[in-house]
């Protein structure tokens, strides 16, 4: 009863201040827009925002982070459908069978889909977010010291390998390109520089928005650019025709596997939505008795990989508030805005901000409910955005992505750094690297080497300590095993299938 | 070996040189913290160890398996499988060349205008003159460039941009930039192009500028900065 009594209080705290509603309904729309708009993302807008969250209190800077996070997530699927761009790597499968779709002039029924499946998989990832955070919360405070926290980010990260890039090899490269960037800067131990190269820029090390808004903003319009230079770009036809209840009801299983999944992959620390929905597009065609039409426009790719996605949403919020880890590059933002209010991230957080907490609770839970009635409404307007030319809607997104960079620290040198890292992973997406992957090692990298010092002299550097603590034992257990079957995976499994 | 392409090996030793030269460099911070026996170096120096054996891995399964194929789902949106011969052309070691080369454009506005000044021992005022001649050099140099490689210069002029802000302001170059990017996707009507880049420069200043005060950067050099100021004035 306590967990409705809070979520009352949330929500009577949430509708019952104006600003509240205003920051909220900001968020909503914001998030929405900015996750359907081609080639900027719900980043581009967090990373523009992120700076004037230093003038709202707490409560509603990391509110409104949350809320950009769940209608972000479900924006960034018009995108896939319609123009086979992710607004997000979480919308990558999204875009598997969306964009064929909308090739086949099914764009209104993908979309239709992401609606409802977005809403549906996103507030029942809410409602358990709020039962289960709190006692997490409260297991960890005992559980998870900087062994277990190491270990899992390991095993995070071993996950992220093995998803997201070309081959699994590509796959660890991308991730230890994103370690080392991580790098630069001061040590976490000791306060060494190391690759600054004398140069103040570096020693502050190397700021994770513009490179995610250059990997993820720019390199998209330089990709769409080729296609328009070369006569390759094509326009999407539109149809504004909804799915029917029917044809959802008729993909219920794929609805609750994803929600499962999706749940269950939030948690991990770094992946989040991204794994989240990559698995959920992987089970529905390994469940799929017809695993040949995924890819070529079928509603159940869609509705997969979109319920995972938000399911993951609330999930992701529970290692963030429980122990104070990122579950990818928003809510890595949300650590900035706790940040600029003299706040960390952890399990104390229930105990001195119990309100903030069950505010942002109530303000994601209505979020995923609004997705349903303002994604209906807004679906029509962003169709026609379609007939938008490009070249006139990329420099737009180019300068947004400018000006984003610019905002967060007021330095023109990143955007000269967001612009560089969008040249690089023009050419690194070309070569079939992982830009999440990147992002992920770059986020997790630092969180990675100070919980690894402060394991090793709390277990006096001897390494059989890992040993003897079960969780974080289980956890690298766990991660070296996926690295083995990945490995086994590339070299021998696919061989065997390609030779019979 | 037949399987294996020369990209595969460039690409292997690029990887393991680039570790290579990291690895060098972990030696200028190579001290002991007294706390933590491991120091500042050992953390970076076990990555770039699992970068080379991760090219290793690499290059090992491309002599396996040749190009390979799709492992993951994410490489079916990532990947170039399904690029046309246009857009193969840009995959020349040619069309490498002129781009890299183009993208050198930018390096030397960010050290050519520094070498000359301090070679003549100018004041600010003549740094900014050098700046504003060097600026207009490279641009007609980037121009003559991109005429035949219009992918090489979308790529290019976004960092010509970036690294011209500081200099001459976001309220100068913004507008030079967008009809730019508009010009190599490929518009070619010049009525269209000037009305929606003054609606796109308008609308970014009134809501970023006006509305949420965001401080653009105006420029150091004259007459730029003057325009800059004037601008901010006239917004807020």
């Amino acid at each position: 009863m306590n967990v409705i009594d809070n979520f009352i209080g949330g929500t009577f705290a949430l509708f019952s201040d104006p600003v509240g509603i205003l920051v909220f309904l900001g968020g909503v729309l914001g998030g929405m827009l900015f996750g359907a708009i081609p080639g900027v993302s719900m980043l581009t807008l967090a990373a523009i925002l992120l700076p004037f969250t230093a003038h709202l209190s707490a409560e509603h800077g990391i509110m409104l982070f949350s809320v950009i996070y769940c209608t972000g997530v479900y924006g960034g699927a018009i995108t896939a459908i319609l123009f086979n761009i992710p607004g997000a790597p979480e919308n990558a499968p999204t875009a598997f069978d969306g964009y064929p779709m909308t090739q086949k002039g099914q764009a209104g029924k993908a979309v239709g889909a992401a609606v409802m499946c977005s809403a549906l998989g996103g507030t029942v990832s809410a409602i358990v977010m709020m039962v289960a955070t709190a006692p997490i919360a409260n297991w960890a405070i005992s559980a998870f010291g900087p062994p277990e926290i190491f270990a899992l980010v390991f095993f995070g990260l071993a996950v992220a390998a093995s998803v997201g890039a070309k081959t699994f090899w590509k796959g660890w490269l991308s991730i230890l390109a994103g370690l080392l960037i991580a790098i630069v800067g001061l040590d976490p131990v000791g306060g060494i520089a190391r690759y600054d190269f004398g140069m103040p820029y570096l020693l502050a090390g190397i700021h994770f928005i513009p490179v995610i808004l250059g990997f993820f903003a720019v390199a998209e319009i330089f990709v769409q650019a080729e296609k328009k230079v070369t006569g390759s770009f094509k326009a999407p036809k539109v149809g504004v025709a909804f799915p029917s209840l029917g044809e959802l009801l008729a993909h219920k299983i794929a609805v609750v596997r994803s929600i499962i999944i999706g749940f269950f992959c939030g948690i991990l620390p770094g992946i989040g939505a991204t794994l989240a929905a990559f698995m959920g597009y992987n089970e529905a065609v390994r469940w799929s008795k017809k695993p040949e039409e995924f890819g070529t426009g079928k509603l159940e790719g869609v509705i997969s990989s979109e319920t995972a996605n938000n399911a993951a949403t609330g999930a992701a919020m529970i290692p963030l508030l429980a122990l104070g880890l990122p579950g990818g590059a928003l809510t890595a933002m949300m650590v900035g805005v706790f940040q600029m209010h003299d706040m960390e991230p952890g399990p104390l957080v229930f105990l001195t901000s119990a309100d903030l907490v069950w505010v942002v609770f109530a303000a994601m839970f209505f979020a995923n409910l609004s997705i349903l009635l303002i994604g209906y409404l807004e679906t029509r307007t962003i169709i026609n955005l379609l007939k938008v030319p490009f070249q006139f809607l990329a420099p737009l997104i180019l300068m947004l992505a400018t000006i984003g960079a610019y905002a967060v620290r007021g330095l023109s040198v990143d955007v000269v750094a967001m612009f560089v890292a969008g040249v690089v992973g023009f050419f690194l997406r070309r070569s079939g690297y992982s830009l999440p992957g990147i992002v992920l090692g770059l986020i997790l990298g630092r969180i990675g080497e100070q919980t690894f010092a402060q394991a090793m002299q709390m277990l006096h550097f001897e390494w059989t300590g890992f040993a003897g603590r079960p969780i974080a034992l289980a956890l690298i257990v766990a991660g070296f095993l996926t690295l083995l079957s990945s490995i086994y995976g590339a070299f021998f499994k696919k061989r065997k299938t390609s030779d019979a | 070996m037949k399987r294996l392409k020369t990209g595969h090996i460039a690409e292997f030793v690029l990887w393991v040189a680039f570790a290579a030269l990291l690895y060098s460099f972990t030696y200028d911070f190579d001290q002991e913290i007294e706390i933590y026996k491991f120091g500042a170096s050992s953390w970076p120096r076990v990555i770039l160890l699992l970068v080379v054996v991760a090219a290793t891995g690499q290059l090992l399964y491309h002599l396996a398996r040749g190009n390979g194929e799709k492992t993951t789902f994410a490489s079916a949106a990532d990947d170039g499988s399904g690029r046309t011969a246009a857009e193969q052309h840009h995959d020349t070691p040619r069309w490498y060349l002129a781009t890299f080369s183009m993208l050198l454009i930018p390096l030397a506005y960010a050290l050519v205008p520094e070498w000359i000044a301090a070679a003549l021992s100018m004041d600010k005022a003549g740094l900014g003159t050098i700046k504003t001649v060097v600026a207009l050099v490279l641009l007609v140099l980037f121009a003559f460039a991109a005429r035949g490689n219009h992918v090489g210069a979308m790529l290019t002029l976004p960092i010509l941009f970036a690294v011209g802000l500081q200099d001459f302001g976001f309220y100068t170059l913004a507008p030079v930039f967008i009809l730019g990017v508009m010009y190599l996707m490929g518009e070619r009507r010049p009525g269209r192009m000037l009305i929606i880049a003054a609606a796109t420069y308008s609308v970014l200043l009134f809501l970023f500028v006006s509305v949420l005060y965001v401080g653009l950067p105006t420029g150091n050099v004259h007459p730029f900065y003057d325009f800059g100021t004037a601008m901010v004035t006239l917004l807020q």
